[in-house]
């Protein structure tokens, strides 16, 4: 995605991508998604991997919005200071789950982690790509997830946990927010950032598809929250339909593999 | 009594200085591998966004443009580069919770000493919530010491030798007229 780099970077399937933040050595990194445990949604271990995984999500977007800051020093004070106050709130966050993980008998490095947002924002070289590909679609894609693993943890009883993923959820809607507001205004003064956002996203399907990424694809969009997070109307229907072609093709593809 | 110019030249100063710590708490959040510490540079990062914002906002009503930076004395600059490369978590601790954030808070303080207090009242409440925070970060910083053991320095002298260092230093670039000797040091 651009010429010199001032990072170390790895390749992930036959995809350049910026190498790990530092991590303590109590942690086995993994390169991708599928290599971190899940054993699913309900029990006490999928909880601890569920949370532990989590925690490295958080620190991760803090380490995102962090280098924002550092990597474009010139960018307008007011984004900046949006970018501030994320680290801020992905720090509060990344506390919450590892008290979590603690109350549930759990630890740093317990279980493997992946740090492939990081490796695939990272080598973005333009404010508006990494505010596309990690708040508007990394961070929107979560917000999803949030609104569908609600009802499940209240089934559960886990109201604690419904509580505190809802809260954090109400950060995150704001970081999308100013994602989508800086978007416009970015591509109303600079019409080349259209072509750097469209040139990342291009570059996004790319990495999905090495890396099997799209982790995502089973969540369904949440019109609520996206709206909240400053996305249109025609927008979210947009998103609705993508979903939906994804999830048909997805079919598509598995009848013909059992034929 | 400060003129207007020299406290307008004051608060830029310190408004670059902040945007320089945040930036550098930004850079150390990805490069430091202990997580306890990530979270305390990504908490206190915006705690330094929060004062360079309000110093940039006085800067305006103080006959500068918004948001106005100053580059301070070389010395200063020349400090602040050398702590934005340090490596080690522990030096890295020590320098911006031990030194670097005590001494911006006494810089500041003999500023306050020196200001009429009702003339540059909005400046001295800046500068009283930045007093505030510092010590709430700094005890952070040693709650965490406190808790991980590992994160401290071993060797004390280091420190003490930065200390001096930022001591020795003029924190206003020369080519502006001087607030003050005692300001400047």
């Amino acid at each position: 995605m651009g010429a010199a780099r001032k990072f170390a970077t790895k390749i992930v399937r036959g995809v350049e991508v910026r190498d790990d933040p530092a991590r303590e050595p109590c942690f086995t990194v993994v390169q991708l998604h599928h290599d971190v445990p899940d054993s699913g949604a309900i029990g006490e271990e999928a909880r601890r991997q569920r949370i532990h995984r989590d925690y490295n999500q958080e620190v991760q977007t803090l380490e995102i919005a962090a280098i924002c800051l550092t990597d474009f020093p010139d960018a307008p004070w007011e984004l900046r200071m949006e970018f501030a106050r994320q680290c801020w709130d992905e720090a509060r966050h990344a506390g919450i789950m590892y008290r979590r993980l603690l109350a549930l008998g759990g630890w740093k490095g317990m279980y493997p982690i992946a740090n492939l947002d990081w490796s695939v924002v990272g080598m973005l070289d333009s404010l508006a790509a990494r505010l596309a590909v990690q708040n508007r679609t990394f961070e929107a894609g979560s917000l999803d997830m949030g609104a569908m693993s609600l009802p499940g943890f209240r089934e559960q009883g886990l109201e604690h946990e419904a509580e505190l993923s809802d809260a954090v959820d109400a950060d995150e809607i704001h970081h999308v927010r100013f994602a989508n507001k800086w978007l416009k205004r970015l591509t109303d003064e600079q019409p080349r950032a259209v072509l750097e956002i469209a040139s990342a996203m291009a570059w996004l399907r790319k990495v999905i598809a090495a890396t099997e990424l799209d982790y995502l694809k089973d969540i369904p969009t949440s019109d609520h929250a996206r709206q909240l997070a400053g996305f249109s109307e025609a927008e979210v229907a947009e998103v609705v339909r993508m979903h939906q072609t994804a999830i048909a093709r997805a079919t598509a593809a598995g009848r013909s593999g059992d034929e | 009594m400060l003129t207007v110019k020299e406290r307008g030249q004051f608060v830029a100063t310190l408004r670059y200085v902040h945007v320089s710590l945040m930036e550098t708490l930004a850079a150390w959040v990805p490069t430091t591998p202990e997580m306890e510490v990530k979270l305390l540079f990504g908490e206190h990062i915006w705690d330094m966004a929060q004062h360079a914002d309000n110093l940039g906002k006085r800067t305006f009503e103080l006959r500068m443009p918004l948001q106005k930076s100053m580059r301070p004395a070389d010395g200063y600059v020349d400090l602040l580069a050398a702590v934005a490369a340090i490596e080690p978590t522990a030096q890295r601790l020590a320098a911006m919770y031990d030194v670097l954030l005590p001494a911006l808070v006494e810089r500041q303080r003999q500023y306050v000493e020196q200001t009429d207090k009702l003339v540059d009242a909005p400046t001295v409440r800046i500068l009283e919530r930045f007093f505030a925070d510092a010590a709430r970060m700094i005890d952070g910083a040693q709650a965490l010491r406190g808790e991980l053991p590992e994160l401290r320095l071993t060797a004390g002298q280091w420190a003490t030798a930065l200390r001096t260092r930022e001591a020795g230093l003029d924190l206003i670039a020369a080519e502006a007229p001087a607030v003050s000797v005692a300001l400047g040091a």
